[in-house]
Parts: structure tokens; C-alpha cells; sequence
């Protein structure tokens, strides 16, 4: 999958995720925070979204620090993906 | 106002099935923090818990003798906490009959331990199981409330960790104002695979023995267990035994998050100073603390900053959830047991399992059994929702 | 003595944001199902976690709030909020056998979710309680802001519940035979008899204080019992009268919960044998179905008829009366073992 598909994919999914009800994915700019400002997403919503990586992707992060850095903007979000996608 | 009594206590938990198995356990720093034996998830064996060490049937029988199908294990520790507590009271047939005992109970899991029963009768279309009327908070209370025929007021609460908590301040309220002369009051929690992997899924549950207020902690054990309490007005219990007397309370809430608490502790430090403006003490009166210490890094440092916010000299302090795990509903209720031994014995108890304070805030709590004087206990219950409560004790 | 001020109710009526007692919405599949607002005072990030109780729970506390400054403390009762998060949890675990889960609905599905929230979108940080004893929840409430009000006579209180119907509870409770078999209009509940009566649900919140300037109610008593012998409840029902009432007085409203369960008729047999045969009677839950905290319903529905002095014909059972009501008599049970009396006066 291209790049640019990717990332739509991605932000569809947090919509979809997170009960993001009012945000169409193309409100989520590539390199805006996910978290404290931008989305302003909340320490349970990175829980889940760890929960995506696992069952989308099959990308087990076993550390939920480390899983904050990666989820900073869908950018980091999408390179760890292709790094690391095992689906 | 009467002064409020405490008359009778009763207590089961993962260290034993009374209140004297209790506290033999408490004084030998022995825990009940263990595998996995008696419930089925597939979690034995990888998160230790503090099971009541006993199988559902086992209570069932115990209690009942011809084993009755429809109530849940919540129940039955409930059943066997409060027979204790009013047996230890002295609470004659015709007071029970009254209307004017109140009962109050609390449980935040009530009968949806029963996850595969549960789940068969969300979406059966015909031949449901025996517990249909037994899911509820409520139906925890009603098996005291049943057996017992309690006429009088009788309530359930759930506030997440603080709920037995807020049932012992809700019961003796109704005392004073005149709604009960005396009141039955506490909560009752099992194991559950609701609980088991709703804390896990929000990476809280720690897969060793937790230790609170410890630099290293990395989170809770869930534990179960059931206390009551019987609580009367001063006036009426001269000729009986008086436990300890409930000094005051406080309640507020953090609205800070859902599930954690806010950095400083403000709910905590609210509901500690609401606590002692009830109760018409100062800070630096009250000799021990028994803490909510779950274990978890935010419950620990933001707990650890409320209470230095509060006291000058934190005074001692530690958490039996090292000895019994967090018993979430029945946490309130089992620590105010804990917290009237104190009184009556003179003693303290340690925080197993730690080892180097918080790095932040360099508290350190009691390390071994001890005697020691004390007048006045605080104990205290926070609970998801920001759900924040204190209950102090006095020496009688 | 407590006063009731400003009310909010979100019901299967038009009820919300103000009462419309002219027209009158009627079941679907024996379900009395409430019409959501749009609740544009809830901030999405926040609305996209809550399950319909909360967000019923919330959608009613915030017109009140808005116009109100911070309560001394949240009273909040429901029996089941949350128990839809609560099997969509349980879904999961057994979906995905234990194994990774996402929280939300696990922390949603606390019953005290509803308090919390609105604790948490007014960063209140006063008393705060979540009652959720069945039937009573709601009465436990009461008496628990008559107490709160007695001890601090000068704070205000924010006062609610709310319970939805959600669809794994519909099922258990049909299991149990508490809901009618066969298809039933709301308005016909009470001209067919039968077993099991129809579900509903609903929030309502309401600012209590000791104030009687500028309130619309009073609340002069309330008491509960659980028993399932109708001797009990006479025996109790006429001293909660003799308690209230002077001799020879009577409430101008005995307004019951009756639901078209033939099962629970001998209750309200007793407690109308207790009053004066001229006493109007009416009843509530054709229009609000069955459910915990239902007797919240009619609480507002008193509110409504104190404001106006009579009594809509729609709910009316017997007798009608040309004295304004002014005192208006609440009994209710749940499923014929928790019971409760409330009486609500103008102010």
C-alpha cells in the first residue's frame, strides 16, 4: 500500500476507533499532535490506539510510553507501521 | 448530634475469614497475594490476586447448607461478612425486624462475575439461567436484606473504589438524621474477568505482588473480600462493647479524569481535609493513615503529594492492599475494619513489599508490626469518576 | 425543608428542554424508547465516550448548571447506567478471549460514570454519590439531599438519575418475565390485563436547596420499605398519612406507579383503599414505561401539575377535583418488593 493510502487509512480508523464522531479524516493534518493539542486525545484513547496497532497491523507494543512517541502524528504513526507491520 | 458506634464487625478476605483470622494475618505480615486458584480466566497463573480461599460452592454450602442456585459468590462473601457483624453485635431478632435498621451495601462488580451466565442471558431467547434477578449492584444488599427481612431504610452504592467507603458515611448520616437508630453497612467484591481484564486493559494490574508506595511499584492486584459493620448511636450500646467511635468523614471529587487522578491529588487532599473538618480534629491529631495505596504510579505519588499538601509531618501510614489487594467495592469497608483494629490493639500495620520511597516524594511507610498509641485512624477510599472518601476513627 | 428550583427531564415524552403536557408520543415494539436531543452543550471529545445513560445524565444536568453557580454536591442515582458499556465489555472478552482490549467501555460502564461526568465538565469538586439500589435508587437520592440539607442549611445540591433501556438488560428482564409477551400499546397497558408491563427510560435532574423563593416545589417526606405483603403496605401508607396529613386531611393527588402488570394490582388496590374514595388517582408509566429510577418521572410530572394546579386527563385513573393541587401523594413499587412514598407540595 502506497504511503498517502496509508495515512487516509490510519485516520479513518482513529475516527472509527475513537468515537470521533464530528472529525472527518480530512481534519487530521499529517503533523498535527495527536495528543494535548491538536486532536487532543487522552491517555485512554492511546491505550486504544495501541490496541489498534495490535489488531489492524498485528504490531504488539508492550510498553505504553513507547507507544506515546510513536503515536505523536499519524506521520510517526504510519512510518512505524510500515516498519513494522506484521499484517 | 448522637456519636456514632461501632458494635459489631465482620470481615472475609484473601487472609482470612474473619475478623480475628484477620488480623492474626495482619500481624504476621502474612499475604494473601497469590496465583490464581479457584476462578477460571486465562489469566491464572500470569496476575496474581488475593482470592478468598475458598470456592464458590464451599460458601454456598457454609451459609445456606442445601445450596441455594441463584445467588453469586458477591453475595455470599457479603452473607458471610455481615452474619459475622451482626452476630458480633448482638443485634437481637426484634432490632433486626425494626424499621428503624438501616442497611447500606456496596459492590462495583455485584453478580457479573458471572461473566459466561451474564452473557448467555443478554441474548437467550428462552431458559435463562437461575441468577437473571442477581446481575445488579442491588442485588448484593438485598441478599443481606432478605435474609435478615431488614424493614428499615436500606440503600446500595457504587462510586467505583470508594464505594463501602461512602455506605459507612451514608449509614451513620441516616442515624443522625433520624431516618435509623442503628445501621448494617459495608461491601462486598469477587473476582471477575469484567474487572480482571478492564484494569488490565488499562495496563494498571502489576504481574508481581504489588508494593505500594514503592519507587518500583508498577501497578495493582486485584483483591476479593467483604466487611460489615454495625453502627449505633452512643446511647443505645453502653452495655455492649464499643469498637471504636466514627469520628467523621469527608467525601469530594477530583474531576480530573475518568480513571486517573490529577497530579497534585486535589480530591484526595479535599476529601482528607473535608474528613477532619467533620470530624472537628486537626491534622496533626491523627497518629496513622491507613492510605488507599493501590500500588499504581498515579494513585501512589498523587496520593503520596495530597497527603503532604495536608500534614506538616505525614504521620504513619501505610497500605494493607498489600496484604489483600485492592477489594475495589469492599476496600472502604474491609479498611475500616483493619483501621478499628488499630484502635482496639494499639497497632500498626506495615506496607509489604516496599523497598526505596518515590523518588518525588520520599515518603516512607510503616516497614513492620508494631504496637503503637493511637487515638485517631484516617482511612482512606479513591475511586474511579474521582470518587474521593475519608473516614476517621477514634479510640473509645 | 428542601425546595425544588429549576428541573430538567429527558423522557420518552416531550419533556425536554421544556414540557409540552398537550401532546403525547406512544410506544414502539412495546418499547418507550426517549428522542435524544442533539445535547450541544456536551463537547464532542466527551460525547464520543458516553454511553446514552451518561449522556441523558449530563444532557439534563447542563441547562441547570449553566444558569446556576457550582452545587455543594452531586446526587446521582441509577440502577443500571452503564450496563450497556458493561456487556460491550463483556463482548470483547469474550470476542477476543481475554486477550488485548481497548478500556473505554470498561471505564464508561461505572455506574458512577454519570456523576463523574458532570463532576468533570464543571470541575466540581464537591460531595458526590451514585445510589443504585434498584428500585429505590432514586429515593435513596431523595433522602439523602434531605440529610445533606439539613447538615449544610445553606447549600444547593444538584439532584438526578438515570436509567436506560438497554438492550442485553431488555433481554435478561424479558427472560425473567417482567416485560408483556405479547404486542401492547402504552395506552393500552391498563385495559388488558396481563403479566409484565413495558420498559422505559430516562434522565431528570433537578437544583435542591432551602430556599422557597423561586422554587416550584416542595419535598415534605419520603420513605421506602421492601416487602412483598400488601397488609405491610397499608399499615405503612397510613402511618406515612397520619404523619402528614391531619385528621381528616388527604393528599389532592395519589399519584401511583401502576404499570398494567396484573401481578403488582393488589399494591395499589391497598394504597387507593387507604385514601378517601374522592381522592383523584392517577398514574405515570404509560407514559415512561417501567424502570428504576421511573418514579423521577413522576417527580417532574408533579412539578408540572403544582405549577398549573390541575391534573392532565391523560394520566387521570378516577375522580377529578376542582381544588387546585397543591399536595400531591407519590407511591410507587418496584416489581412488588421495594416500595416507596413521596410526597410533594406547592411551594
Amino acid at each position: 500500500m502506497e504511503t498517502a493510502e496509508l495515512k487516509q487509512q490510519v485516520k479513518e480508523q482513529i475516527i472509527h476507533f475513537l468515537n470521533l464522531t464530528t472529525v472527518k479524516p480530512e481534519d487530521i493534518k499529517d503533523d498535527e499532535p495527536l495528543f494535548g493539542e491538536g486532536l487532543g486525545l487522552d491517555s485512554i484513547d492511546s491505550i486504544e490506539l495501541i490496541v489498534l496497532l495490535s489488531r489492524e497491523y498485528g504490531i504488539n507494543i508492550q510498553d505504553p510510553k513507547e507507544g506515546r512517541k510513536i503515536l505523536t502524528d499519524v506521520n510517526t504513526m504510519v512510518a512505524y507501521i510500515e516498519k513494522n507491520r506484521t499484517k | 448530634m448522637s456519636r456514632i458506634i461501632i458494635t459489631g464487625m465482620g470481615l472475609i478476605s484473601a487472609i482470612g475469614n474473619s475478623v480475628a483470622e484477620n488480623r492474626e494475618s495482619l500481624q504476621l505480615e502474612r499475604s494473601g497475594i497469590d496465583h490464581i486458584k479457584f476462578y477460571k480466566t486465562s489469566y491464572a497463573g500470569r496476575l496474581p490476586t488475593a482470592e478468598v480461599k475458598h470456592s464458590t460452592e464451599d460458601l454456598n454450602k457454609k451459609i445456606f447448607g442445601e445450596p441455594n442456585l441463584s445467588i453469586t459468590r458477591t453475595s455470599l462473601l457479603a452473607l458471610h461478612a455481615s452474619d459475622e457483624a451482626i452476630r458480633d453485635s448482638g443485634l437481637t431478632a426484634e432490632q433486626l425486624a425494626s424499621t428503624d435498621t438501616a442497611l447500606v451495601g456496596a459492590t462495583t462488580v455485584g453478580g457479573m462475575c458471572l461473566t459466561d451466565e451474564i452473557f448467555h442471558d443478554a441474548l437467550a431467547k428462552d431458559h435463562g439461567t437461575p441468577y437473571l434477578s442477581s446481575y445488579d449492584y442491588a442485588s448484593v444488599t438485598m441478599a443481606i436484606q432478605t435474609r435478615y427481612r431488614i424493614m428499615g431504610e436500606v440503600s446500595t452504592i457504587n462510586t467505583a473504589c470508594s464505594s463501602s467507603a461512602n455506605a459507612i458515611l451514608f449509614g451513620a448520616r441516616l442515624i443522625q438524621n433520624g431516618y435509623a437508630k442503628r445501621a448494617i453497612v459495608g461491601g462486598a467484591e469477587s473476582l471477575a474477568k469484567f474487572t480482571i481484564n478492564g484494569f488490565n486493559a488499562l495496563n494498571i494490574l502489576s504481574s508481581k505482588a504489588c508494593a505500594p508506595f514503592d519507587r518500583d511499584r508498577n501497578g495493582l492486584n486485584l483483591g476479593e473480600g467483604a466487611a460489615f459493620l454495625v453502627l449505633e448511636r452512643e446511647e443505645d450500646c453502653r452495655d455492649k462493647k464499643n469498637y471504636a467511635i466514627l469520628r467523621g468523614y469527608g467525601n469530594k471529587n477530583d474531576a480530573y479524569h475518568p480513571s486517573s487522578s490529577s497530579p497534585e491529588g486535589d480530591g484526595p487532599y479535599l476529601s482528607m481535609k473535608d474528613a477532619l473538618k467533620n470530624s472537628g480534629l486537626r491534622a496533626e491529631e491523627i497518629g496513622y493513615i491507613n492510605a488507599h495505596g493501590t500500588g499504581t504510579e498515579n494513585n501512589d505519588e498523587t496520593e503520596s503529594r495530597a497527603m503532604i499538601r495536608l500534614f506538616e509531618n505525614v504521620p504513619a501510614f501505610s497500605s494493607t492492599k498489600s496484604y489483600t489487594g485492592h477489594t475495589l467495592g469492599a476496600a472502604g469497608a474491609v479498611e475500616a475494619v483493619y483501621s478499628i483494629l488499630n484502635l482496639v490493639n494499639q497497632e500498626v500495620y506495615p506496607s509489604l513489599s516496599f523497598k526505596n520511597p518515590i523518588v518525588e516524594t520520599g515518603l516512607v511507610p510503616v516497614r513492620t508490626y508494631a504496637k503503637q498509641e493511637i487515638i485517631h485512624v484516617m482511612s482512606n477510599s479513591f475511586g474511579f469518576g474521582g470518587n474521593c472518601s475519608t473516614l476517621i476513627f477514634s479510640k473509645t | 425543608m428542601p425546595y425544588f428550583h429549576q428541573s430538567a427531564c429527558i423522557s420518552p415524552q416531550l419533556s425536554f428542554p421544556e414540557a409540552d403536557l398537550t401532546q403525547f408520543r406512544t410506544s414502539l415494539n412495546n418499547l418507550l424508547n426517549v428522542v435524544e436531543p442533539d445535547y450541544p452543550g456536551i463537547p464532542a471529545g466527551v460525547k464520543r465516550r458516553m454511553g446514552k445513560s451518561v449522556r441523558m445524565a449530563v444532557g439534563a444536568a447542563l441547562p441547570l448548571l449553566e444558569k446556576q453557580p457550582q452545587p455543594d454536591g452531586m446526587i446521582i442515582a441509577t440502577a443500571n447506567g452503564g450496563m450497556e458499556d458493561c456487556i460491550k465489555f463483556l463482548n470483547q472478552i469474550i470476542e477476543y478471549n481475554e486477550g488485548l482490549l481497548t478500556p473505554a467501555s470498561f471505564v464508561q460502564s461505572t455506574s458512577n460514570a454519570a456523576a463523574a461526568q458532570i463532576a468533570l465538565v464543571t470541575k466540581n469538586h464537591q460531595y458526590n454519590i451514585t445510589h443504585v439500589h434498584r428500585g429505590l435508587a432514586f429515593e435513596n437520592a431523595l433522602m439523602d439531599v434531605v440529610m445533606s440539607l439539613k447538615e449544610n442549611p445553606d447549600a444547593a445540591y444538584l439532584l438526578g438519575c438515570t436509567d436506560e433501556i438497554s438492550a442485553y438488560n431488555y433481554n435478561i428482564d424479558s427472560l425473567a418475565g417482567w416485560f408483556r409477551k405479547e404486542p401492547v400499546s402504552n395506552y393500552d397497558l391498563f385495559t388488558t390485563s396481563a403479566e409484565g408491563t413495558i420498559p422505559g427510560e430516562g434522565s431528570f435532574m433537578v437544583w435542591v436547596n432551602n430556599q422557597r423563593e423561586g422554587s416550584i416545589a416542595r419535598l415534605d417526606d419520603v420513605r421506602t420499605i421492601h416487602t412483598e405483603d400488601p397488609a405491610i403496605i397499608l399499615h405503612v401508607f397510613k402511618k406515612f398519612l397520619s404523619e402528614n396529613f391531619a385528621e381528616g386531611e388527604m393528599p389532592d393527588l395519589l399519584l401511583t406507579g401502576e404499570n398494567g402488570d396484573n401481578r403488582l394490582l393488589k399494591y395499589y388496590e391497598v394504597a387507593e383503599s387507604a385514601i378517601q374514595d374522592n381522592v383523584p388517582v392517577a398514574r405515570f408509566k404509560h407514559l415512561c414505561g417501567e424502570y428504576c429510577t421511573a418514579s423521577s418521572f413522576a417527580c417532574w410530572l408533579s412539578f408540572q401539575m403544582l405549577k398549573d394546579g390541575n391534573i392532565p386527563s391523560i394520566l387521570l385513573k378516577k375522580n377529578t377535583s376542582s381544588k387546585p393541587v397543591q399536595r400531591i401523594l407519590i407511591y410507587n413499587n418496584y416489581r412488588g418488593a421495594q416500595h416507596a412514598f413521596v410526597l410533594v407540595s406547592v411551594a
